[in-house]
């Protein structure tokens, strides 16, 4: 589903990252792991072309994303994205947020992309907010909601960057729990996240980067069980 | 009420105050013909601003270069000396002879000029993650733009533009210079024929006043609405 070989990204005098290969699997959740700086977002961005990578080639769906001559708004509709900040559109209603995209890009008839977002409404537990603007969202809401509007373009794939790090811990659980549906009905996740427990529950593989590399990768059993690499082990040392 | 009509007895004995009294029509239809340049040279200035906001935030070099250029130009150089040079110098090449064309053709480029930065000002203040998630729905630039970026751009538009509306206004007095009779042309004329420097100004000063405070007062009763919206 998504192959990313040899990919190099630089800004400025920076290097981000230093030679990605990972392939994902129809299906498959990989979730990235990592210090801060490390790269996680950087790589999720470059999958959909929110960053332009300097070397390399990503192909999605079987088409290339790094060629220049790909129609990337064609394919980033294979590809929804959840951002830490939710990114709701504040002047739409919940409803309309979700509908925008199907109704404006995919001349989906208006009644029937109504439909479908109550129904995706329904599936993330919100069905009753449809007509509130995000201003009065708690955070969780906001981001099944922001969830739910990805989904509605019928991703094939759905990147998800630390969709949990802005959340008061409260609210942590619904969106996951959300999330962790989504993958067991077998949508093909890239999952950047510091919930280890959610990585070792859900995830069928775990990206270890550090310093744009990735350092170690395995099944979460492989990853927090018996880590390998001394960067793994001290990171995540701290981290559990 | 006895001394109300007191006072205004012994007004009316005072040669400046009979000298307005009598033009105040006069004065007023002046007034009347500001407010149509500003009218006019605002719309054209918004569609003029608009685009020049756009291309100056756009990726292409050309259209980039082309609204910095306009920019520049129309906000570092005088509206007085921009008018002189449109009516004179440049728009009777156009067929263009008539001094209340130039004027709102001056005043509409300069306005433009100034509302291009306020709109650039605008949409860079519109969150960078509206753009992102707008984007990752496979909206290509010009999508994104109608239907997340401005609409939320405008709100915050808004304000200064109202003051663009201002001060455009008591600019478009410059305009008096090529004839075109509003309100400054009308106080010249009527100074020119009284001599009652003090009555004449200080009548055509407050008319102005009068409008352009009603205009903030506007603009600060639409921005209370923008804030609890
Ligand atoms: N647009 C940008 N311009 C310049 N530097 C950037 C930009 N985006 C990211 N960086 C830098 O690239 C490096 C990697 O950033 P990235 O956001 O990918 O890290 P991350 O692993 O997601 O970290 P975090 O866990 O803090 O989100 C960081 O040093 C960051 O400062
Ligand atoms: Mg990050």
């Amino acid at each position: 589903m998504i192959d990313i070989v040899d990919v190099y990204k630089s800004f400025g005098k920076l290097e981000v990252l230093k030679g990605i290969n990972l392939h994902i699997d129809q299906q498959e959740v990989v979730c990235v792991i990592g210090p801060s700086g490390s790269g996680k977002s950087t790589l999720l961005r470059c999958i959909n072309q929110l960053e332009k990578v300097e070397k390399g080639h990503i192909y999605v769906d079987g088409e290339e994303v790094t060629d220049p001559k790909t129609d990337i708004n064609r394919v980033r509709q294979k590809m929804g994205m959840v951002f830490q900040h939710f990114n709701l559109f504040p002047h739409k209603t919940t409803l309309e947020n979700i509908t925008l995209a199907p109704i404006k890009i995919k001349g989906v008839p208006k009644e029937e992309a109504i439909e479908m977002a109550m129904s995706l409404l329904r599936k993330v537990g919100l069905e009753d907010k449809a007509h509130v603007y995000p201003a009065n969202l708690s955070g969780g809401q906001k981001q099944r909601v922001a969830i739910a509007r990805a989904l509605a373009m019928q991703p094939k794939v759905m990147l998800f960057d630390e969709p949990t790090s802005a959340l008061d811990p409260e609210m942590v659980g619904e969106v996951l729990a959300v999330m962790k549906d989504l993958a067991l009905e077998g949508m093909t996740m890239v999952v950047v996240t510091h919930e280890m427990g959610f990585a070792r529950e859900v995830g069928d593989r775990v990206i270890f980067m550090d310093e744009g590399q990735i350092v170690e990768e395995g099944t979460p059993e492989e990853i927090f069980n018996n880590p390998k690499n001394s960067r793994t082990q001290s990171f995540l040392s701290k981290v559990l | 009420m006895a001394e109300l009509w007191g006072i205004i007895g012994g007004l009316s004995e005072i040669r400046g105050f009979q000298v307005v009294w009598e033009n105040l029509p006069y004065f007023l239809e002046g007034a009347l013909i500001t407010i149509e340049v500003t009218a006019l040279s605002v719309a054209m200035g918004m569609v003029l601003g608009l685009f020049a906001g756009l291309f100056r935030l756009s990726h292409r070099v050309l259209l980039r270069s082309v609204a910095i250029a306009y920019i520049d130009f129309f906000r570092g150089t005088p509206l007085f000396v921009q008018i002189l040079l449109l009516h004179f110098g440049i728009l009777p090449y156009f067929g263009i002879n008539e001094a209340f064309t130039s004027a709102i053709i001056a005043c509409g480029l300069n306005s433009g000029a100034y509302i291009g930065e306020i709109v650039r000002a605008g949409i860079q203040a519109v969150d960078k993650g509206q753009m992102e998630a707008a984007r990752s729905l496979g909206m290509n630039e010009r999508q994104a733009m109608t239907y997340v970026i401005l609409p939320q751009a405008y709100k915050i538009v808004i304000p200064p533009l109202i003051n663009e509306f201002i001060a455009l206004l008591k600019d478009t007095s410059l305009v008096s210079t090529i004839a075109v009779a509003e309100l400054t042309y009308r106080g010249n004329l009527v100074y020119a024929n009284t001599y009652q420097a003090a009555w004449v100004w200080g009548a055509v000063a407050v008319i102005y006043f009068i409008i352009t405070k009603s205009l903030g007062l506007f603009g600060d009763y639409v921005e209370r609405r923008l804030k609890t919206e």
